[in-house]
């Protein structure tokens, strides 16, 4: 009964699996096209805002959504290069939350780098996840990739060292996405300072991969999809010929092409957020070239929720986003286009009905 | 054949004048491929090869035997014994009303009905029979088939093919199709005496904190009971907790060398636990089963695709713990986000059980009493 | 005759009319302003329940899936509402939320805080037409 597979039939069969974004486990090189030394894996995590209720009690479905995706990064094979984890552990920067976070993500097998998100910083000005996880800016070489980490998520000055009652209140203002009063997030001169100096050790044709929570970009305001300093970050990046940013913050698909700059959302572990162009009181803008993600039916708590593992292939960043309980996706950076495109569903008449967003 | 299947099929054929099938009560119109039209020679056919237990290596194994009539088209058994009396990995789903699933099998890893009866005759721990080839053969030695055939198909023996004999198959299974339970006249018929106190109060729990309606679908004007999509509820993944990532490893290896899926996850208790990761590949889907329909389930057990589950009480309590059959045993790290304790009150429990039980329709409960 | 009739009928008319209290529909800009500010202060209010005053037990808000009440689309129901496997109305969908991600009970349909709630919905979605029914 068993039938003969030639080698051709199977690689058909593994890029087509590919193409429609689900993972041939044991097939991750049929991915790559032109061999080259810069050609790797890493998987990336972000947004799990674990919860904590009271006493042992975290909110169960948070939990559950970084659970998940800890126990499918694991089914990589081979094994990713190391995990970037892109910021958010917590909800509310409480130790407990970090701690009970950083349980789970312990499940994980390999190295995991990490960014700073706003909630596991406000609280306490990041002192708690400085102490368990080092410095919340740095960079690092990996294959010939300069690999660069910034905490995008900081505000004004007098706002942050202001007169607080408690750091609580403090998070808590920073806590609420639609907050009237909101406070915009920046890098910051000193990190770009920081910023210029690391990148003048290197060579103008090192593919450079950023990763910051913030998108880099301004999206909407009102939300804090923005970083205030967009612009003088990426005018450091532009000398570089491969440029990618990796951000998290937005729990949904985004990907835009600025310059000679990629740029790649991640979905959040924890719950889904609406594309801002839906708030119907406000003009609002998105990336033209992303094509957004299934709606999401709230019965299933992992819909619209996941995480990505990234293909770096010659310098440039392939994302496939693994979303249980809905369909993957995969936004691989076309050369012949030079931005990201969706493998599947960039042509208008390739759209699916639960891409529409209103 | 068996007597009691002669009499279904006849008083189907003459309710249907041999053709056009009018919907149950609570269903909608049963789809049929235009490839594969309605007759009554056809759907004959089918009901004869259906319970045909010469089509097997040892003349002992039927469709019928795993899928009976008098046993709501199931054995009752939590994993079915075929061939040889050899026992597979899964349980047997019932034949009715699965003219109405977008794809077959608990992995799902066949489209159609067509599809479908291909092949547990050529699985070693079902029919048992080498290759279609030779089932085909069996069927091309009797000269009532090679009449039937040639009515039918208008082929000859030697132009008989096991696709003949599927599409056969497929089209009496199309007539076995039934609604009409206490639950369709009561819902879709305003017969507000159909169903008990505890039955409707267990239609609550259904549609509101039982969360079942959302995959084991009512809708306002008829209720199909599946979403037709695949979920890890927790049922059975203790085989392979924490070794799930060298499970798939191995199944894909295995696959990419030209495995059958077909038979590794029949005789392979572990690999059979991947589900309908074993078809798509996809990390999101392991462990994930499709959703069965519940019309009938009070006759259909046990349940769970291992047939783990012997009663309905048990089902509720697995789900009530947010699936898992002790509040202390583990939960899967893929479990699908539609699943979470329930918090249900005991009246809540024994209601829900009332309710499922209103969802047998009337040939079948008669039938499966005697 | 007949005109003697009518205006008999017609002074009479005159007379209730003038002794009559102030019809319904005989409201002043002012009336109209002050109306708005009562709507007004229950949107607040429905503000606050949105963005945790509801008080879940597990401290889920509805502003952390639903940032300006988006994608809430008020303006569709009633509808099928698949979450229910029936057509509902927007105060039915509302419970469903309250129940399953903030795993609290259910409020009635017409209680003040389901009202303020809608109110609120309603008010981040003003402008956008009807679209009942639509998923």
């Amino acid at each position: 009964m068993s039938k003969s597979i030639n080698r051709r039939d199977f690689l058909k069969r593994g890029s087509a699996l590919v193409a429609a974004g689900s993972l041939p486990l044991s097939l991750i090189e049929v991915a790559f096209g032109v061999s080259s030394a810069q050609n790797f894996t890493f998987a990336y995590i972000s947004d799990s805002h674990i919860t904590h209720i009271k006493g042992n009690r975290f909110v169960r479905n948070w939990d559950r959504g970084l659970i998940r995706a800890v126990a499918e990064a694991n089914l990589l094979d081979p094994k990713p290069d190391f995990v970037f984890y892109g910021g958010d552990i917590a909800q509310l920067g409480k130790p407990e939350e970090i701690d009970h976070g950083l349980e789970l993500l312990s499940g994980l097998s390999g190295k995991v780098h990490y960014v700073m998100g706003e909630h596991d910083y406000y609280a306490d000005l990041g002192d708690y996840w400085k102490q368990r996880l080092g410095p919340d800016y740095y960079s690092f070489d990996h294959k010939g990739v300069h690999f660069v980490v910034l905490n995008s998520i900081l505000t004004h000055e007098e706002w942050m060292h202001g007169k607080w009652d408690t750091g609580m209140d403090r998070m808590k203002q920073m806590a609420r996405l639609d907050n009237p009063d909101g406070q915009p997030f920046m890098v910051g001169a000193a990190q770009r300072a920081w910023l210029k100096q690391d990148l003048d050790k290197i060579a103008r044709d090192t593919p450079v991969v950023v990763f910051s929570h913030s998108p880099l970009q301004k999206i909407h305001k009102g939300w804090n999809f923005w970083t205030d300093d967009a612009e003088e970050v990426q005018a450091l990046l532009k000398p570089f010929s491969k440029v990618t940013v990796l951000y998290g913050h937005v729990h949904q698909i985004q990907y835009n092409q600025i310059g000679n700059i990629s740029f790649n959302s991640a979905m959040a572990t924890a719950w889904p957020w609406p594309y801002p162009s839906t708030y119907s009181q406000v003009k609002t803008y998105l990336p033209k070239l992303t094509v957004e993600m299934n709606r999401a039916d709230p019965f299933f708590e992992r819909d619209a929720t996941g995480w990505q593992f990234i293909n770096m292939h010659t310098g440039n960043v392939d994302v496939s986003y693994v979303l249980p309980d809905n369909r993957n996706r995969v936004v691989a950076f076309d050369t012949s286009a030079g931005k990201p495109l969706d493998t599947q569903y960039q042509a208008e008449s390739k759209r699916i009905p639960p891409q529409t967003h209103y | 054949m068996s007597r009691s299947s002669v009499w279904l099929s006849t008083l189907l054929l003459a309710a249907l004048g041999g053709v056009a099938q009018a919907a149950p009560l609570g269903l909608p119109e049963v789809p049929v491929p235009t490839g594969n039209p309605q007759t009554g020679a056809k759907i004959g056919l089918g009901d004869k090869l259906f319970h045909d237990a010469r089509l097997s290596a040892d003349g002992k194994v039927s469709c019928s035997t795993c899928h009976d009539p008098d046993k709501g088209f199931t054995d009752n058994l939590p994993v079915s014994k075929g061939f040889n009396g050899l026992t597979g990995t899964r349980n047997a789903p019932t034949v009715i009303n699965a003219a109405y699933m977008t794809t077959l099998f608990w992995d799902g890893r066949e489209p159609d009905l067509e599809g479908q009866s291909k092949q547990p005759p050529v699985n070693p721990v079902e029919g048992g029979l080498a290759s279609h080839d030779m089932l085909v053969d069996i069927v091309r030695q009797d000269p009532e088939y090679v009449q039937a055939f040639r009515d039918v198909f208008g082929v000859e023996a030697a132009g008989i093919t096991v696709d003949h004999i599927a599409q056969a198959i497929a089209s009496f299974e199309r007539t076995v199709v039934a609604g009409n339970s206490a639950f369709d006249r009561y819902y879709f018929a305003a017969d507000t005496t159909a169903m008990s106190a505890a039955q409707v109060r267990g239609l609550a729990v259904y549609t509101g904190k039982g969360r079942c309606v959302s995959c084991h679908l009512i809708e306002q004007t008829q209720a199909l009971f599946t979403d037709n999509r695949f979920h890890n509820i927790g049922v059975g993944f203790k085989s392979i907790q924490g070794k799930e990532a060298e499970t798939a490893a191995a199944f894909v290896r295995e696959k990419r060398a030209g495995a059958d899926v077909d038979v590794t996850v029949l005789t392979r208790a572990n690999m059979s636990e991947l589900g309908r990761f074993a078809v798509s590949e996809n990390p999101t889907e392991v462990g994930s089963f499709k959703t069965p329909t519940l019309r009938n389930v009070a006759i259909t057990q046990p349940y769970m695709h291992d047939g783990s589950l012997a009663t309905l009480e048990d089902v509720v309590d697995f789900y009530n713990n947010g699936g898992r059959a002790m509040e202390t045993d583990p939960l899967s790290g893929f479990q699908s986000g539609g699943i979470r304790p329930l918090n249900l009150t005991d009246q809540e429990k024994q209601d829900l059980v009332a309710f499922m039980k209103a969802l047998t329709s009337p040939e079948f409960a008669a039938r499966a009493q005697n | 005759m007949e005109n003697f009739k009518t205006r008999c009928l017609a002074a009479l008319a005159l007379a209730v009319l003038c002794v009559l209290p102030a019809q319904a529909d005989n409201f002043t800009a002012a009336d109209l302003a002050r109306w708005q500010d009562e709507y007004m202060a229950v949107v607040g209010k429905g503000e606050k329940l949105f963005h945790g005053g509801l008080g879940s037990s597990n401290t889920v808000s509805c502003d952390q899936c639903h940032p300006n009440a988006t994608n809430v689309h008020p303006e569709t129901y009633p509808k099928f509402q698949q979450q229910l496997g029936r057509v509902a109305v927007l105060g039915e969908m509302i419970n469903w939320c309250i129940m399953n991600p903030l795993e609290s009970d259910p409020l009635a349909l017409d209680s003040a805080d389901m009202v303020a709630l809608q109110a609120y919905i309603h008010f981040e979605r003003r402008g956008v037409p009807l679209d009942p029914g639509k998923h």
